[in-house]
């Protein structure tokens, strides 16, 4: 506790001495086991900044909400190693500049916060690395792998019982912060690629296309599977598609800020032995 | 059911090799199932995984999809790009239960018609293996109710 209150005070700090002219950071949410984002113009406002093992949320989602950051000059952004991938990506895909952006990073292992060093996106390349070897090991994979092994046929059927919940409410979008398009294809109506109401095979399309404009560019935050209001498992699916990238193509998502995207670069030799 | 069943096939092709080469093999007088219809787009690199969706919500049991091959597109790397697409987009599909068995990559030039005459009889008799895609058919019914 005594650590992770150090980096609020060095939010305030940046705040008093105009380094930076927001900080987003974590609030006290409306019940106690929860944290909301906070947007903090001042150096009083600051006090009321939380740090603990609660807070989940990727914050890199609001830099690209509302055209934010064009009224800002510099900002403070607290970020797991997730969110800080997330800048990355961001960066690459030209919807931020990653130099207004200063990082104030930190982990949660096993309900304790550890300050990560560091303050520009650059600053966190080695910690990425690492990340990079230890990415979708076994244990991660173990609900993933469990779906791989039923049958075809049982995988439908599973997929299925889970998106017939969904009630499109698209809080997976808002929470992700990949999904920035500012006309979603489900809002396209000529044509009409995805069903709109919520039945079962709109649902499926929906959630096929969604997992598949985050592949290559997930950085597995979790947001959406937190926002999901009937909790379907999103991030076996988005895991699933991290894990292909990484393996097929040796692409681990978000490791610099000049990383190309996966699905619009190639190499000569990819790998095609599906293709007659 | 599985005797008589003629499956729909839907085939999204590019231009300039595999529409040319499903030409050829016109031209040449060679025999295929006439199962598919064939999409005509400007290139491998157009075809959207949106029109695979759309092609098995309106009940295609089977879709190939078909282009250049490597070094040979017109757009000198359309190909390329659907290449990693689709490698990706089949692994998702095939981990939400739609089976890889009902979408085929190929890669077919203008001179191969014999190549493709081949796939397309090969394709539709192991679709009508298969039998009719049915997954969606109930997603579809329980639209409706």
């Amino acid at each position: 506790m005594m650590q992770s209150s150090e980096l609020t005070t060095k939010a305030k700090e940046y705040l008093r001495i105009a380094k930076v002219d927001l900080v987003i950071g974590y609030l006290e949410g409306t019940t106690k086991d929860r944290r909301r984002a906070g947007f903090i113009r001042s150096a009083e406002e600051a006090d009321n900044l939380v740090l603990d093992e609660r807070c989940e949320d990727n914050l890199a989602v609001y830099l690209v909400k509302e055209n934010l950051l064009a009224r800002y000059k510099k900002v403070a952004i607290f970020l797991n190693p997730a969110g800080i991938r997330t800048i990355n990506v961001l960066a690459s895909e030209e919807q931020i500049e990653a130099d207004k952006i200063v990082i104030l990073g930190f982990e949660i292992t096993g309900g304790d916060v550890r300050i990560l060093d560091g303050e520009s996106v650059d600053d966190f390349s080695e910690l990425i690395a690492q990340l990079k070897l230890k990415a979708f090991d076994s244990e991660q994979m173990a609900d993933v792998d469990e779906i791989d092994s039923l049958d075809v046929d049982k995988r439908f059927e599973y997929w299925r019982g889970e998106f017939s919940k969904c009630i499109k409410c698209y809080a997976c979008r808002q929470a992700c912060p990949m999904c920035y398009c500012n006309r979603c294809i489900v809002e396209c109506n000529q044509p009409q690629w995805i069903c709109r109401s919520a039945h079962t095979l709109g649902n499926f399309e929906w959630n096929i296309v969604r997992a598949f404009h985050l592949a290559g560019r997930c950085v597995g935050c979790g947001n959406c599977e937190r926002a999901c209001p009937v909790d379907i498992p999103l991030m076996k699916i988005n895991r699933k598609l991290g894990k292909e990238v990484l393996d097929r193509f040796d692409y681990f998502v978000g490791s610099s800020k000049d990383q190309q995207a996966v699905l619009t670069s190639f190499k000569q030799d990819d790998p095609q032995e599906f293709i007659l | 059911m599985a005797d008589n069943f003629e499956p729909r096939i839907i085939a999204f092709v590019c231009n300039y090799c595999t529409y040319a080469g499903a030409d050829l093999a016109g031209t040449s007088r060679l025999k295929y199932p006439a199962n598919v219809r064939i999409v005509r787009l400007p290139c491998t690199g157009r075809i959207s995984p949106l029109f695979l969706l759309k092609a098995l919500q309106k009940g295609a049991d089977g879709i190939l999809v078909s282009g250049c091959h490597p070094g040979d597109c017109h757009f000198i790397s359309g190909n390329y790009h659907a290449r990693r697409r689709w490698s990706i987009f089949r692994t998702l599909l095939d981990f939400l239960g739609i089976p890889k068995e009902r979408i085929w990559f190929s890669w077919v030039s203008a001179s191969e018609g014999r190549k493709f005459a081949d796939l397309i009889t090969e394709f539709t008799e192991n679709i009508k293996q298969l039998g009719p895609f049915t997954q969606y058919d109930k997603l579809i019914k329980e639209m409706s109710e």
